[in-house]
């Protein structure tokens, strides 16, 4: 319960410290989280807990009311730090190929030709679309654009790698695939992931620790760190416990009465 | 899950529907004109000119020239320069101002009530007020433009609605500056319907073109070659004016289809 403890002191990669309010409406109540370096934190919580706004204030394209987002202590900003994200939606651009796709991050840092073209072809080969490079979004199946979606926000070696719900459009079978891929990504080029998912399943399967909200205003529930090796097994009686208690906690802050 | 069609094959059968609807097309010429010469053989008047005296009021009018000495391509060319005048100048307004617009929808919101009203004012309906304000090129650009700015501006204040923001996001995610957005994100998405509302554009440009040449001022363009001989009562000359009209304008709508299709596979090849 209390594997934050050791993430609120100094060696934070990202600290949230925030409060923060939507018109009268009270969204985050004292959020305080830290995030070690080149670990991978899944969030989850009931739905309307604020999830994405929790992903779009990490990324500073959003500004708390109050209190504050820092990534290696500095106040978090698309434009002076390396921050990627992978939507929930389709995001890659339908009127690129792939591999301008990919390039699109490092273009917008104005990083030199040569750089990009080394860091796209490595990062296609990264998520396995080799021979896809000239393809355009419609030629791709929902799999292969969330693929090309990863490649761009593992391209520009990023500082904070967010994703928000990113296999939630899957189909089992390419889900539980793309969750082995990006763990296997994840191994080979190390960076701090933040993941939310109202997926458990998802959560104990891919995260270092799981955090767990409440609904509005949201605070941290729980914050678990998950210790199974990897992969896991998520039929695994260790597995299945600590999935078990997650959803306790889940279900507890479903029956809490709203304000 | 890599199940993706290889990019030869539909381009292949692309190349082949091209083929095969020139062909269609060219059947359906054959066509019309039979059906042509079969009406004005049934009719047999004057007043009925069949297909071939077309052609020869062509070749007699591309040789000789007019009434007046003016050579066909003199009466192509200045109505084709008029249309290109005007209908550049509408696209080069029509586009900032719609993206202006679209990007600024309260701006928009609080002066479509001056705005809008001008779109329903016909360009036919400024004549009067071009001819006693202008004269020459700039009579006949300013209607052009007045018929083209419009489908132009409209097109494009619409597509600036269809961005989407997920697509903006990533950008800024990044770090993106609004120059990159508007570059980068904006224009792409809207530019489909830019070229769009120029197809539109061009066909009101060569509507307003043949009413302005009709309603004087001017020696040469293929609206005033018509009404020269109209007085005459020569059908066949009228009608190969409006024939090169129909020609030109399709000319140069398909030019733009062409580009269109090219720039914007991605967005085609969607509706295969």
């Amino acid at each position: 319960m209390d594997a934050g403890t050791a993430a609120r002191g100094g060696d934070a990669k990202v600290r949230v410290d925030i409060s923060h309010r939507y018109g009268n409406l009270l969204v985050y109540e004292k959020l305080d989280l830290g995030v070690r370096e080149n670990e991978f934190v899944c969030i989850c919580g009931p739905s309307g807990c604020g999830k994405t706004t929790l992903l779009d204030l990490f990324a500073g394209i959003m500004k708390p009311s109050s209190g504050h987002v820092l990534i290696d202590g500095v106040p978090a900003d698309p434009k002076r730090q390396n921050i990627s994200f992978v939507f929930q939606e389709a995001s890659i651009l339908p009127w690129l190929n792939v591999r301008d796709n990919v390039a699109t991050g490092l273009r917008i840092k104005k990083r030199p030709a040569a750089e990009v073209a080394r860091k796209v072809e490595e990062t296609i080969a990264l998520v396995g679309l080799q021979g896809f490079e000239g393809y355009y979004a419609h030629q791709l199946s929902g799999g292969m654009k969330q693929r090309v979606a990863i490649a761009r926000a593992f391209a520009t070696d990023a500082d904070l790698i967010l994703m928000d719900e990113p296999f939630v459009s899957l189909d089992q079978p390419t889900r539980e695939k793309m969750q082995r891929e990006v763990l296997d990504i994840w191994a080979r080029r190390r960076r701090t992931v933040v993941f939310v998912t109202h997926n458990l399943e998802e959560a104990v399967f891919l995260g270092d620790r799981v955090v767990i909200l409440s609904g509005k205003p949201t605070r941290i529930v729980a914050d678990l760190e998950v210790k199974l090796p990897r992969p896991r097994d998520p039929v695994s009686e260790e597995f299945t416990r600590l999935r078990a208690r997650c959803a306790a906690m889940l279900h507890a802050v479903h029956a809490e009465p709203r304000e | 899950m890599a199940s993706v069609t290889p990019a030869m094959s539909p381009m292949r059968t692309r190349a082949l529907g091209g083929l095969r609807s020139v062909a269609n097309n060219a059947v359906s010429i054959v066509v019309f004109l039979a059906a042509w010469q079969v009406a004005a053989m049934l009719v047999n008047s004057p007043f009925f000119p069949a297909p071939h005296r077309i052609v020869n009021a062509f070749i007699r009018l591309a040789r000789d020239g007019d009434t007046m000495g003016n050579s066909l391509w003199q009466h192509c060319w200045a109505s084709l320069y008029r249309v290109l005048v005007g209908f550049a100048a509408g696209v080069v307004l029509g586009v900032p101002m719609g993206l202006l617009m679209g990007l600024m929808p309260r701006f928009y919101a609080s002066t479509r009530s001056v705005l809008e009203p001008f779109r329903f004012i016909p360009p036919i309906a400024w004549i009067p007020l071009a001819i006693i304000f202008f004269s020459g090129l700039t009579r006949f650009a300013f209607l052009i433009f007045i018929g083209s700015f419009f489908p132009v501006f409209t097109s494009t204040l619409v597509g600036v609605a269809r961005v989407e923001p997920i697509h903006r996001k990533v950008a800024l995610v990044y770090g993106a500056s609004k120059r990159y957005v508007l570059t980068h994100i904006v224009l792409p998405t809207v530019l489909p319907d830019i070229l769009g509302g120029m197809r539109v554009g061009l066909g009101a440009a060569w509507l307003t073109i043949v009413a302005a040449e009709l309603s004087g001022g001017t020696s040469v363009g293929l609206g005033r070659m018509m009404v020269n001989y109209a007085e005459l009562l020569a059908i066949p000359e009228i009608v190969v004016g409006m024939i090169l009209i129909g020609a030109l304008g399709f000319a140069m709508n398909e030019v733009l289809l062409v580009a269109e299709r090219r720039l914007f596979r991605w967005r085609w090849q969607v509706t295969l």
